[in-house]
């Protein structure tokens, strides 16, 4: 955890990239690590606070005060203030935000080139944009963790997430097939939706995913596709062996890339600290 | 002068004083009812495109690109001690389909010919639309190991904090563009596309390229900011105000058919350059055997942002029948219906 305490902010928060100011997305993906790491760490408190800060009257959390509609982070902070009783009004204001947004959904043309279902109420990345994948998946965790598993938006929720696996396994940012050929799977995508949706439906709906992501994770090095991966497979009991080596090597290969930005680092070390997954009650296997 | 201003009158279609000035000077009338950005009766723009003969990518594509340097009248007093960005198209990765984005060497070839003519540093950036892991697509793509080889610095566009900007292009009703803060510390932003139909846009080339410098934080995976506002509509505000600065086409092997991941490898042999972007996409689109005419981003581009009639475009290099390759169309794919150049 010392790499992301390095980057802390002395105000409070992290920023993307050390040099740089405060960013809501970095703070809140940082928070999640150290919170898992322990509860009590003296960063969460300042930064849980900073992220208030940024949060707007409407309990949204956008990426910076002059792009409101980039709203996505608002779940990432949901979850980054689930354990701070100070912040408590803070993760309410979150959740109800959630609760009342979706992304823009409408009835498919019949002559649609596009396979999936777009009525289906999820999430979006953008106000007044489709739903997709991750921020789908973040939002349901959100809302999951913040007790909310019985609501109806969590189950529209995993409904469209199941709607966009890809028919021979895995998920993309969130089209399956379009003039019909089916498109390319993607770690991330896949580890963050079998993150949202374990424990909620039965393993044989997902397993043709779970098998594309164990082959991915075992080639993944990259800290976004590799963190996801593993929360992902983690959620099912499926993590592989090795987990910690394959997250060390990923970090070692900072000397290729230069620093990870926050976020992405934040996302790598998560399944060292959260081996089963982001999801505090939802540890148990689903029935096969 | 003001009795004429009195009987052009004013409001939404109203004259700027600045363009009553200028259409009384050159006897060329504002119609009414069409885009600022866009003037019928204007003097048609000219432009040129270099296309070289290219066989494979292990020859000598930094030559090539010097030459074409050359051939455009790019001369070294105007790159030298500029920074330029190159902007690959780097949209995912997938086994056995490297024709999905625009080859690691060409980029290289492109990182040395800058550098020949004497700018002061060469960078890489890219902001994929689909993975939200760029460097996954950066290193499977191969791009890494030539980068790091040759010490060249890449830089993710999508996390970058951006600058807000008015948008000029107008077409869209997206009143602004963010662009990553890091153009504010270039010279030169030089699309390096890939030569790919494309089954929303008809072709992918270098002004669509373009869709990938706006930063994911700000418009989504996938950009769809963009395509809520209209694809075409966004393509033409991207490159009406960003401006970019020169096109690379990596037409040595395109993808035809179910563009712009999709689809087959098709061996062309070509690389495409130039300064104005419509005008190189238009020359690929004839290589492609596409009417730039029937691509309808390009024909809304026309004597706007650049020439793409054929007649404008003064072909440096290989004439175009010398190496028009008919690229595969599908005819279930309405952005591919009806565009086959005659």
């Amino acid at each position: 955890m010392k790499l992301l305490e390095m980057r802390a902010l002395p105000e409070g928060g992290f920023p993307s990239r050390s040099g740089e100011p405060f960013r809501c997305d970095a703070t809140a993906w940082a928070m999640l690590p150290l919170l898992f790491f322990n509860p009590h760490h003296s960063l969460l408190g300042s930064a849980g606070t900073r992220l208030a800060e940024a949060q707007a009257g409407d309990g949204s959390v956008s990426i910076a005060l002059d792009h409101t509609d980039a709203y996505w982070p608002t779940a990432i902070s949901v979850l980054a203030w689930s354990r701070s009783p100070v912040h408590a009004s803070h993760r309410h204001r979150g959740v109800q935000f959630l609760l009342e947004t979706t992304g823009r959904h409408f009835k498919k043309e019949p002559d649609s080139p596009v396979q999936h279902d777009s009525s289906i109420p999820g999430w979006s990345w953008i106000a007044d944009t489709h739903s997709w994948v991750e921020p789908t998946a973040l939002a349901v965790c959100a809302l999951r963790n913040s007790g909310f598993a019985q609501h109806q938006r969590v189950s529209d929720g995993v409904r469209l997430l199941l709607d966009r696996q890809l028919p021979n396994g895995g998920w993309n940012y969130g089209n399956t097939k379009v003039f019909g050929v089916e498109l390319h799977p993607a770690p991330e995508s896949t580890g963050a939706a079998l993150q949202a949706v374990a424990g909620l439906v039965p393993y044989q709906e997902i397993k043709k995913s779970v098998d594309y992501l164990r082959a991915e994770v075992d080639r993944a090095r990259t800290p976004i596709g590799l963190g996801w991966g593993l929360l992902g497979l983690g959620a099912w009991g499926e993590a592989p062996q090795g987990s910690s080596d394959l997250i060390h090597q990923a970090l070692g290969r900072q000397e290729r890339y230069g620093p990870y930005d926050t976020s992405s680092l934040a996302l790598l070390l998560l399944p060292l600290v959260a081996p089963g997954g982001i999801l505090e009650v939802h540890n148990e296997r689903p029935p096969m | 002068m003001a009795h004429s201003q009195t009987m052009i009158g004013h409001g939404d279609g109203g004259w700027t004083r600045r363009e009553f000035l200028y259409a009384l000077a050159g006897g060329i009338v504002l119609a009414s009812g069409i885009s600022a950005g866009r003037w019928y009766f204007r003097p048609r723009l000219q432009s040129e495109a270099f296309v070289a003969k290219a066989s494979d990518y292990g020859g000598n594509l930094s030559g090539l690109m010097v030459e074409g340097f050359r051939e455009l009248g790019v001369a070294p007093e105007e790159i030298r001690g500029k920074r330029i960005l190159l902007k690959p198209n780097l949209v995912e990765t997938s086994m056995g389909a490297p024709h999905i984005n625009t080859h690691p060497l060409v980029l290289r070839g492109a990182i040395e010919a800058f550098l020949r003519l004497g700018a002061a540093t060469v960078m890489v950036a890219e902001g994929p639309g689909h993975r939200r892991d760029t460097l996954a697509v950066y290193e499977e793509s191969g791009l890494a190991d030539v980068l790091t080889e040759d010490r060249i610095r890449f830089h993710d566009l999508n996390y970058i904090t951006g600058y807000t900007v008015q948008n000029i292009g107008r077409q869209s009703s997206l009143r602004t563009l963010t662009f990553p803060a890091l153009f504010k510390e270039v010279d030169w932003i030089v699309s390096v596309a890939k030569m790919k139909t494309h089954h929303w846009t008809g072709a992918t080339l270098s002004m669509k390229n373009l869709f990938g410098v706006m930063p994911g934080i700000y418009y989504g995976w996938p950009k769809n900011v963009l395509h809520h506002a209209g694809i075409e509509n966004s393509i033409l505000d991207i490159n009406a105000t960003l401006k970019p600065h020169f096109a690379i086409v990596d037409g040595i092997v395109g993808m035809e058919g179910d563009g712009p991941i999709m689809g087959d490898p098709k061996k062309v042999g070509v690389v495409v350059m130039g300064r104005n972007l419509a005008a190189v996409d238009a020359t690929c689109c004839r290589i492609m055997g596409i009417d730039p005419h029937k691509v309808s981003y390009l024909e809304r581009a026309d004597n706007w942002l650049g020439p793409i009639a054929e007649g404008s475009i003064e072909q440096r290099g290989e004439a175009i029948a010398a190496v028009r390759t008919n690229f595969n169309l599908i005819d279930t794919i309405p952005a591919q219906q009806g565009i086959r150049l005659v």
